[in-house]
C-alpha cells in the first residue's frame, strides 16, 4: 500500500469551479427519462377533485355535497367546516400570517378558492363530482382595486393573524378594520428641503399587472400515512418548510412528517410555502388516506400570482444633475392571503428609490388585501415592480437636463463602499460594471438611424438592485465513499437553475474529485437536513457556503486519518487527485487505502456536516434603516435597442444585452442561462404578459389565452454577459444569479420605446393597443 | 375498445375507453417524457410524433390511433442526431418542455433537413419552454441539421 508521487499530479489538475460543466440531469432531460415529481412511484392513491368558489367574496351559506356524494366512485366529500372542525385554529398556515384555510371556512376571499373537495377513485370521477358540488353564497362587497382597499370600509379579514414565524409582525395581531396587513416605512434626510431646493423634479404613477409564473411542469401532491407518519411527495421549492407547517397544523412531531421532492420542471417562486401540501396533509391525516392532487392549468392561475404593483413616485436633482432626493409609495395587491407578501413589501421597499446615491429618501411600501387570488413570492420578489418606477423616473429625470441616460445614471449609481438609502453599505455590486456592460454591447453611441419608413428605432437602458434574502439558514451533509465518490445531501431544490450541478462542483474543486463523482440526493426531510428555502438567488452564497464548508470539513477529517497512517503531521499532508500526499516524505495513500485501513473494511463512508447560516440588523421601524439589512447585494442591467412600428404598435427588439454581477460564476454556462431566461421571461412582463381581471374573475387563465414568450419572441441578438466582482465571503466569491436579470428589462424596453416615439408609459405591458393607443393621442 | 398501435417500434396491443386521451395511455404505459403543461395544446410539452406528425397528446384521443406509429423521445435512437446536439449545446434547463421540442425538432429535419433560422422559429413557434432555453434549443436544431448532414456524405 501506498507509494511515491513521482507521476502523480500534487495539484488538482481538474479544477471544477469556474468550469462549464454540463447539468448532471441534461441527458435524462433530454432523452425525456428523468423522472419528476409526479412520475415517482407512490402508493395506490384516491384522487381529490376541488370545487371552486365563483365568487370574490361572499358568505358560505350551505354546501350541498348528495349529489356529488352519489356519484359511483365518490369516497368522501370535504369541507373547510369539517377539517376546522378537528384542527380548530391550527388549520390556517401561511408564512406571515397565519390566514389562509386549505378549504375555505365560512366565506369565500377568492374566485378559485377551494370549497368542497371529493375524494373518489380516480381523477376524472374526482373532477366530474366536485362539479357536482353547490354552494348557496352570501354575497359580500367585493374589494378588487387595491386603492379601494385602502380607503374603503370593506375588509377581506375581520382582523389580522401573524403567523409565529416572524416575530416582528406579532404587533400586528388581532387588529382589524384594515386591509393593510403590512407596512414598511424608509426615512432619510430631509425629502421636502432637498426637493424644494432641487432644480428638476419628475414623478410618475407606475403600474405593474399581475401575471402568473406559468412553471410548465403542474403542481402535484401526494400523501399517506405509513403507521404514525405522514408521507408527502410534492412539487416544492420549501421541503423543510412544508415539513414545519403540516407538522403544526396537524400538531404531530416534525420526525412524523415526511417532504419529498424531485427536481421540478420550474419554480419560479409558484411552488413555494403552502401551496397544495395543507389541503392534502390535511384530508390524508384526518382520514388516514392515500391521496393525490393533480391540478390543471386553469387551477394554477387561480393558485397564487405575481403582485400587481402600484408606485407612486418622484425624484429631484439638483442643477448639476445629482440626485438629491426620491420617494416612493408603493402598494402591492397582495391578494385574498398575505402568503410572503409582507416580506415582499418590505424587501422591494427598501430597493424602491433605486441603485443611486440619494441622500434625502421616504419609501412607504404597503401590502394590502384584496379578494383576488392570494399573490406570492415571484422570480425578483416584488423588486422588478419597483424597478419599473425608479429606472422610468431616472431616465426621464436624465432627459430633463438633455443629458445621455447612461452617462445620467453613471453620475448617480452607487458605488464600492456607498451607503444606500436603507442605510447598508455596498459591496461586490458592480452598477457601473453591469450598465457600462450592456451599453457597450448593444453599441450604445454609435449612430442610429432613428427613422426607417414606418418604424421609429430607439436605445434603452435600466440598472437593477435587489438584496439576497437574510437572514436564511442551510446545512449539508457529506459522505465521502471509500472509492472516493461522494454523496452530497442538501435541500436545495433544482429546478433549472442548477443547483445540483453547481454544489457537486463546490464538492468537486475542495475534495479534488471528477464530474461524476459528487452526487447530490433530492430533497427528503428525512434525510437532507433544513435549508430554509430555495428562491431569492440565495443557493449559490448560502447553500453553497454549506457546501463549501462540509467538503473542506472532509479534507480535514481525511487528512487527519492520513496523517495518523502516514505518521507525519497533518500540516505535511495536502489532499490531492484521489488521496493524500505527504510532502516531506512524498508517502501517498489513496482514498480507498485511507478508508480500508482506517475502517477495516469495505464500502465505508465518512461523513461531515456544516452549517451556514446569515444575520442581519433588522431595520428600524420607524425608519427602514439598517447597517446590515442583508448579506448581500445583487447588480445587473439591460440595455436595449428596438424598433416600433408606428402602423401596428409592435415593438422589435433587435439587440438585448443584460448583465449581472455574480461575485464569481462557479459554472459560466449555467449562470448564462439564468440571464438569458431571466432576460426572456422580463421580456414577456414588458411586452404582453398579464392576468386581466373583471370584477373579480380572472378572464385570461388558461394557456390558450394567456401569451408567454415563444421562440419568436427572441430578440434578433440576446447578449448575457457575466460581471465578476469576487464577494468576499461568497464561496469562491459566489453570488446568485436567478433573478439578476429579469429586474431591469421592463424599464430598459420602456426607455427604448420613449427613445424611439417621444412617449413615457407608465403601466405594462407595452401591448400593441396601447401603442398605437397613445401614438394615437390615447390612453396612458 | 381494444386496439393495437405501435410505441417507439414495439407493437402494444390495449384497451381504453372512447374518451381516453393519448397523454393519459402514454403515461400510463409509462412513457413520462410525454407531459402535461396546459391540456389545450398550446404548450407542446406533450407534444409526439404519430406516423411521423407532430401532435399535441393532450388533444387526440387514443382510439384514433389505431393501428397508428407513435414515437416519444425515449424510442429515438441512441445516437440520435437531434438528441446528441440538445446534449452538446446544453438546451435544457428545468428540462420539462425538453421532449416536446426534440420531437418537433425531429418532424423538422425528416421534413426539411436544411431549415434556414426562420424555418425553425416557424416550427417551434407553439412550444413553450418557460426557462427561456430557446437560444441553445434553436441552435441545437440547427447543429442538428449539420451533423445529420455530414452524417449522410461519409456513409
Ligand atoms: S399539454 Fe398538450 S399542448 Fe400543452
Ligand atoms: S427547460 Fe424549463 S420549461 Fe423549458
Amino acid at each position: 500500500m501506498g507509494g511515491d508521487l513521482t507521476n502523480l499530479e500534487i495539484e488538482n489538475d481538474a479544477a471544477a469551479v469556474g468550469q462549464s460543466w454540463q447539468r448532471s440531469d441534461l441527458e435524462a432531460k433530454v432523452r425525456g427519462t428523468f423522472r419528476y415529481t409526479a412520475d415517482l412511484p407512490v402508493p395506490r392513491c384516491l384522487y381529490l377533485g376541488v370545487h371552486r368558489a365563483s365568487q370574490p367574496h361572499a358568505r358560505i351559506l350551505n354546501i350541498d355535497i348528495s349529489s356529488a356524494l352519489e356519484m359511483p366512485g365518490v369516497v368522501r366529500v370535504v369541507t373547510g367546516a369539517d377539517l376546522f372542525g378537528i384542527y380548530g385554529e391550527l388549520i390556517y398556515t401561511g408564512p406571515a400570517f397565519a390566514d389562509q384555510p386549505p378549504i375555505a371556512i365560512d366565506k369565500v376571499r377568492y374566485v378559485g378558492e377551494p370549497i368542497a373537495v371529493v375524494v373518489a377513485t380516480d381523477l376524472i370521477t374526482a373532477r366530474a363530482a366536485a362539479d357536482e358540488v353547490y354552494v348557496e353564497y352570501g354575497e359580500l362587497p367585493a374589494v378588487l382595486d387595491v386603492d379601494d382597499a385602502i380607503s374603503g370600509s370593506d375588509y377581506v379579514h375581520e382582523h389580522l393573524r401573524p403567523s409565529s414565524v416572524f416575530s416582528d409582525l406579532k404587533h400586528l395581531q388581532g387588529r382589524g378594520e384594515t386591509n393593510v396587513n403590512y407596512e414598511y416605512n424608509l426615512t432619510s434626510g430631509d425629502v421636502e428641503k432637498a426637493k424644494a431646493n432641487s432644480d428638476k423634479t419628475v414623478s410618475g404613477e407606475f403600474w405593474c399587472p399581475p401575471t402568473s409564473h406559468v412553471a410548465i411542469e403542474l403542481f402535484s401532491t401526494t400523501a399517506w400515512v405509513e403507521g404514525n407518519r405522514l408521507e408527502v411527495v410534492t412539487t416544492t421549492q420549501t421541503p423543510s418548510y412544508v415539513r414545519q407547517a403540516l407538522a403544526s397544523m396537524l400538531d404531530i412531531r416534525l420526525n412524523q412528517v415526511r417532504v419529498r421532492t424531485q427536481p421540478l420542471g420550474g419554480g419560479f417562486g409558484s411552488k413555494m410555502y403552502d401551496r397544495l401540501e395543507p389541503l392534502v396533509a390535511a384530508i390524508s391525516w384526518t382520514y388516514k388516506l392515500a391521496v393525490k392532487l393533480e391540478i390543471t392549468r386553469e387551477e394554477t392561475f387561480v393558485l397564487t400570482t405575481r403582485h400587481g404593483v402600484a408606485v407612486s413616485s418622484q425624484m429631484s436633482a439638483d442643477s448639476i444633475g445629482m440626485i438629491v432626493s426620491a420617494e416612493a409609495d408603493v402598494r402591492y395587491d397582495t391578494g385574498a392571503y398575505a402568503d410572503i407578501g409582507p416580506r415582499i413589501a418590505s424587501k422591494s421597499g427598501m430597493v424602491a428609490c433605486g441603485p443611486y446615491k440619494v441622500a434625502n429618501a421616504r419609501v412607504r411600501s404597503r401590502c394590502i388585501y384584496t379578494n383576488k387570488t392570494s399573490a406570492g413570492p415571484f422570480r425578483g420578489f416584488g423588486v422588478p415592480q419597483v424597478t419599473w418606477s425608479h429606472e422610468s423616473l431616472v431616465d426621464e429625470l436624465a432627459r430633463e437636463f438633455g443629458e445621455d441616460p447612461a452617462q445620467f445614471r453613471r453620475k448617480n449609481l452607487l458605488r464600492e463602499g456607498d451607503v444606500a438609502p436603507m442605510g447598508t453599505v455596498m459591496h461586490s455590486a458592480d452598477f457601473v460594471g453591469c450598465m457600462d456592460a450592456v451599453t457597450s454591447a448593444i453599441g450604445w453611441n454609435t449612430p442610429l438611424e432613428r427613422a426607417r419608413g414606418p418604424w421609429r428605432w430607439g436605445r434603452g437602458v435600466a440598472v437593477g438592485i435587489k438584496a439576497v434574502l437574510t437572514p436564511t439558514i442551510s446545512n449539508a451533509v457529506l459522505q465521502l465513499n471509500q472509492d472516493a465518490s461522494a454523496t452530497l445531501l442538501i435541500s436545495t431544490v433544482d429546478m433549472g437553475q442548477g443547483s445540483d450541478t453547481i454544489m457537486a462542483q463546490i464538492v468537486a474543486e475542495i475534495l479534488c474529485l471528477g464530474p461524476d463523482q459528487v452526487r447530490v440526493v433530492n430533497p427528503d426531510t428525512d434525510i437532507t437536513p433544513y435549508d430554509t428555502i430555495t428562491a431569492g438567488s440565495r443557493s449559490t452564497y448560502h447553500t453553497g457556503n454549506a457546501v463549501k464548508k462540509v467538503a473542506e470539513r472532509m479534507r480535514e477529517k481525511l487528512i487527519s486519518i492520513a496523517a495518523q497512517l502516514l505518521g507525519v503531521s497533518e500540516t505535511d499532508c495536502k489532499l490531492t487527485n484521489g488521496g493524500v500526499v505527504a510532502s516531506s516524505s512524498q508517502k501517498y495513500l489513496s482514498i480507498d487505502e485511507i478508508m480500508q485501513l482506517h475502517f477495516g473494511a469495505i464500502g465505508t463512508t465518512l461523513t461531515t456536516e456544516s452549517n451556514f447560516t446569515t444575520e442581519w440588523i433588522p431595520y428600524d421601524k420607524e425608519t427602514g434603516q439598517s447597517v446590515k439589512v442583508t448579506e448581500h447585494w445583487f447588480a445587473g442591467a439591460a440595455a436595449v435597442e428596438l424598433g416600433v412600428d408606428t402602423r401596428t404598435g409592435r415593438i422589435h427588439i433587435a439587440h438585448l444585452a443584460v448583465a449581472g454581477d455574480v461575485g464569481r460564476a462557479i459554472n459560466p454556462a449555467l449562470v448564462k442561462q439564468q440571464l438569458e431566461g431571466g432576460a426572456i421571461m422580463g421580456l414577456g412582463h414588458a411586452l404582453f404578459d398579464e392576468i386581466v381581471m373583471d370584477h373579480g374573475q380572472m378572464i385570461n387563465g388558461t394557456l390558450l389565452d394567456y401569451q408567454l414568450p415563444s421562440v419568436k419572441d427572441l430578440p434578433d441578438r440576446l447578449t448575457p454577459i457575466i460581471i465578476e466582482n469576487p464577494h468576499q465571503t461568497g464561496p469562491f466569491g459566489a453570488k446568485g444569479v436567478g433573478e439578476t436579470a429579469i429586474i431591469p428589462i421592463a424599464p430598459s424596453i420602456a426607455n427604448a420605446v420613449r427613445d424611439a416615439i417621444g412617449i413615457r408609459f407608465t403601466r405594462l405591458p407595452l401591448t400593441p393597443e396601447r401603442l398605437l393607443m397613445a401614438m394615437a393621442g390615447e390612453g396612458d | 375498445m381494444n386496439m393495437v398501435f405501435q410505441i417507439n417500434g414495439r407493437d402494444v396491443g390495449i384497451e381504453v375507453s372512447d374518451s381516453e386521451l393519448l397523454l393519459d395511455t402514454l403515461r400510463h404505459i409509462g412513457f413520462s417524457s410525454v407531459r402535461e403543461g396546459c391540456g389545450v395544446g398550446a404548450c407542446g410539452s406533450c407534444t409526439v410524433l404519430v406516423d411521423g406528425k407532430s401532435v399535441s397528446s393532450c388533444l387526440v384521443l387514443t382510439s384514433r390511433c389505431n393501428g397508428s406509429s407513435i414515437l416519444t423521445s425515449e424510442g429515438l435512437a441512441d445516437d440520435d442526431p437531434v438528441v446528441s446536439q440538445f446534449i452538446k449545446n446544453g438546451a435544457a434547463q428545468c428540462g420539462y418542455c425538453i421532449p416536446g421540442f426534440v420531437m418537433m425538432v425531429s418532424e423538422l429535419l425528416s421534413e426539411n433537413p436544411i431549415p434556414t433560422e426562420q424555418e425553425i422559429y416557424n416550427h417551434l413557434e407553439g412550444n413553450i419552454c418557460r426557462c427561456g432555453s430557446y437560444p441553445e434549443i434553436v441552435q441545437a436544431a440547427m447543429d442538428a441539421s449539420k451533423a445529420k448532414q455530414t452524417s449522410k456524405l461519409t456513409c
